[in-house]
């Protein structure tokens, strides 16, 4: 199975993609989890304090009034004696005027209302029955000295009471609103009693304790001194105030909170609750009829909780979202890189030698497109190449083939049995030709002509390669037929008549009085063989190539040698015991050239254990790395020091000489050499 | 191998300067050739800076006299010294073309 993501371009592609992607979603998740927090806190910290001054606005709006009520009793008070009948004719309609009224007492000074009665103070109260009046104080209630009435009578103002547990009265919660209300005595106005508005507590209680603030959140209610009204923990509430709780927690932050609350404060601010032990928030707000406070705490994390909700909703999202965005990106990627992988695949079958691999036909124009277009030119070019090259190589093998034919087809023409002629003790002769190339211009050839006559010689054609060889195989072949046709009486006549009259005056001053007959019997005369042998060659000879030759014929009775050059080197005369020399020539033009060109025949006598050495330019001209060359003098040198040796030692030592002279230097020319030595007729060596 | 000319009367004076082998043989037929189309049939070729002639350079001196003189013009030779005097002297050229010791006597002929 293959994997999701190939590893390579596709899984780069993604994995840079994905982390990119992956952390813009965690950016996006975490911005907005914090922007919506800060938003959220704003909103919950004005929505509390909403909630809380809702709540103050209710109860106020029940304990409001209460006060108003009393002082309005209070007036009536002041204005004069009411009649006892007309005093709990009032109360019982403040009580049905006033729900939330519990009871009203009116309270006189000791001796206030008639002498020698200590306490005066009609109170009528709600029963389950209706109204019901009676008198407070006597020797069991002396509320003179209550705080209900002591209070508000020295500070001479409208007081509420702590709340307190009314078990004669109304047994319930209770607080009371007391006001004072004066009389004029002795010019004097005076506290002549307190006027009182008694308020069950129960409802305000469950009001409190019953709002419920989210899950674990809660209200409570304190008075001026701090003292809890309720708590939703049991036994705090009229037991202990904020200021003890605080005390017994050895909590700083909470007595700052309960002072600024009294002082009827009003904040949201974070804490931790004593009673939950959560985080969170508090916002209070005082309660201005009463002096007491309100405060209403929301635990950080429920307050939070669609914050969170809201966070892990777009976290999930994200999350989802990136997932998909994953699996959308590795098809992508896929996609992307499937027609490289095909590509792939195609262009190591190539790389393997399949040339006629098929690529990948892609649909969409793009780059990967042109990519495998350039690998299906490329796949072109490479077998046409190939096929070229192949073709080259057969070609050029042919043609090696053909050369190397060739080669053995004019080293075939040549003389190669050596001792030429082991029944003739006169002559001792070698020959040697090593071609620059497969094919070259030089050429010897040696053979007898006529009775004791020996003819030999050696050509070197202008140039190299194959037309060299053409034109060697042609004078070769020329100069033979030409030698051997000189012994012919018949063809010998016919080459008088072409010989011109300059030739035959140059072989009359040269041999006076000689007659044809000697001449016949002295055989071919290499001055017209060459002659002649020019004469053709130069006719239609529109390449103007040309050849050198020396050609010498000897007489192996005597040792007199004739010979003729048509520009070629001068051969080495070695005579025996004498040092080698060069033999003179009349340096006449080389043949082919020019058609007309006489030569002329020259003598010299060898004697036995003479010899002389043939060679072409190959040899004097064989260069070394720096282009010097084997030169005239070196070659004479070493003859002198191996003039003793027999010509096949000879040939083999300067072939030998010349190949450590050239030092690996490429050979430019062919290297031909024939050496012959003269041993003596029989009768002359015996 | 390089070439420097100038026209002397009926002249045209050639000097060859380098080597003339089977590599560059062609090169002095050719500008021989060019020289010919450009009307000058009578060529002086001055020798003395060649430091070297192979028998291919001898064909293409023996091809271009050719055309010369089959145009009506003629080549000859002066100043060679060293081993291209050996070679025009062991190869006869010498006797097939006029070659002169100097460029002054190969201008006086007629």
């Amino acid at each position: 199975m293959k994997p999701l993501f190939p590893r390579g371009l596709a899984l780069r592609l993604s994995a840079l993609v994905l982390t990119g992607a992956g952390a813009v979603f965690v950016s996006i998740v975490l911005a907005t989890y914090f922007m919506a927090r800060e938003a959220l806190l704003h909103q919950a910290e004005a929505n509390a304090r909403n909630f809380s001054q809702a709540l103050v606005n209710h109860i106020e709006s029940v304990l409001a009034p209460i006060p108003k009520i009393a002082q309005g009793m209070a007036y009536d008070m002041e204005y004069g004696d009411l009649a006892e009948a007309d005093i709990f004719q009032r109360q019982r309609r403040l009580l049905q005027d006033n729900e939330a009224l519990y009871g009203t007492a009116v309270a006189f000074e000791p001796e206030g209302r008639r002498k020698g009665q200590l306490y005066y103070a009609p109170y009528t109260f709600r029963t389950p029955l209706g109204p019901k009046a009676t008198f407070l104080g006597g020797p069991d209630y002396r509320y003179h000295g209550m705080d209900w009435y002591q209070i508000p009578r020295e500070m001479d103002r409208i007081e509420w009471s702590e709340p307190y547990y009314d078990e004669g009265g109304g047994d319930s919660l209770m607080a009371t609103c007391s006001v004072p209300f004066h009389r004029v005595k002795d010019g004097k106005q005076s506290v002549a009693g307190v006027v009182t508005a008694d308020v069950s507590l129960e409802w305000l209680k469950r009001l409190v304790a019953g709002t419920s603030v989210l899950d674990t959140g809660y209200a409570y209610l304190i008075t001026r001194t701090g003292t809890y009204v309720t708590h939703p923990a049991s036994g705090v509430a009229y037991n202990e105030s904020i200021f003890s709780r605080a005390e017994a927690h050895q909590d700083q932050a909470l007595r700052q909170i309960g002072q600024d609350m009294i002082r009827g404060g009003s904040k949201f601010l974070p804490q931790t609750s004593l009673h939950s032990g959560k985080q969170g928030f508090l916002v209070y707000a005082p309660l201005p009829s009463t002096g007491w406070s309100l405060g209403v705490f929301y635990p950080r994390d429920e307050l939070l909780a669609s914050v969170h909700t809201l966070a892990l909703v777009s976290a999930a999202l994200g999350g989802g979202g990136f997932l998909a965005l994953a699996v959308l990106i590795a098809f992508i990627a896929r996609g992307i890189t499937r027609p490289l992988r095909r590509l792939t695949v195609a262009a190591r079958d190539v790389a393997e030698g399949n040339l006629d691999a098929q690529m990948p036909e892609l649909g969409a124009k793009d780059e990967v497109r042109e990519l495998a277009e350039s690998f299906g030119h490329m796949q072109t070019s490479l077998r046409d190449y190939i096929r070229d090259l192949t073709q080259a190589t057969a070609s050029r093998e042919r043609m090696e083939s053909e050369l190397r034919i060739a080669h053995d087809i004019q080293m075939g023409i040549l003389p190669k049995i050596f001792p030429p002629f082991p029944n003739r003790s006169e002559i001792d002769l070698f020959a040697s030709l090593v071609p620059a190339r497969e094919v070259g211009g030089d050429f010897y050839d040696f053979f007898p002509c006529g009775e004791d006559q020996f003819c030999f010689l050696i050509g070197d054609v202008s140039g190299k390669g194959v037309p060299a060889a053409f034109y060697m195989a042609v004078a070769k072949t020329l100069i033979k037929a030409v030698a051997e046709s000189a012994r012919s009486g018949e063809q010998r006549r016919t080459d008088e008549q072409r010989i011109t009259d300059e030739q035959r005056k140059a072989d009359e001053g040269r041999t006076p009085g000689m007659d044809s007959a000697v001449r016949a019997r002295r055989g071919a005369d290499p001055g017209r063989i060459l002659t002649r042998a020019s004469n053709d060659l130069a006719q239609d000879n529109e390449s103007c190539m040309f050849v050198t030759i020396f050609c010498a014929v000897l007489n192996m009775n005597t040792g007199e040698v004739r010979y003729a050059s048509a520009g070629h080197n001068p051969p080495v005369l070695l005579r025996a015991g004498g040092v080698p020399e060069y033999l003179p020539t009349q340096q006449e033009p080389v043949a082919g050239a020019m058609e007309g060109v006489v030569y002329t025949t020259d003598t010299l006598i060898l004697a036995p254990g003479d010899g002389i050495l043939l060679y072409t330019d190959g040899v004097t001209e064989a260069m070394n790395p720096d282009l010097a060359l084997y030169g005239e003098d070196r070659l004479l040198e070493q003859v002198a020091a191996r003039g003793a040796l027999e010509p096949k030692a000879l040939c083999e030592h300067l072939g030998r000489d010349i190949l450590s002279f050239a030092s690996g230097a490429e050979q430019s020319d062919d290297i031909t050499m024939l050496a012959l030595r003269y041993l003596g007729s029989g009768e002359n060596a015996g | 191998m390089q070439f420097t000319q100038n026209k002397e009367g009926v002249f045209l004076v050639l000097e060859v300067e380098g080597r003339m082998d089977a590599a560059t043989s062609s090169q002095f037929e050719a500008h021989c050739l060019g020289c010919l189309e450009a009307g000058d049939k009578r060529l002086v070729v001055d020798l003395s800076k060649l430091e070297y002639i192979s028998s291919a350079g001898l064909r293409s001196i023996l091809s271009a006299a050719k055309k010369l003189k089959g145009a009506g013009g003629d080549m000859a030779f002066c100043a060679m010294g060293g081993i291209v005097a050996e070679v025009f002297a062991v190869s006869g050229f010498s006797k097939l073309f006029p070659t002169f010791p100097s460029r002054q006597e190969a201008l006086a002929r007629s």
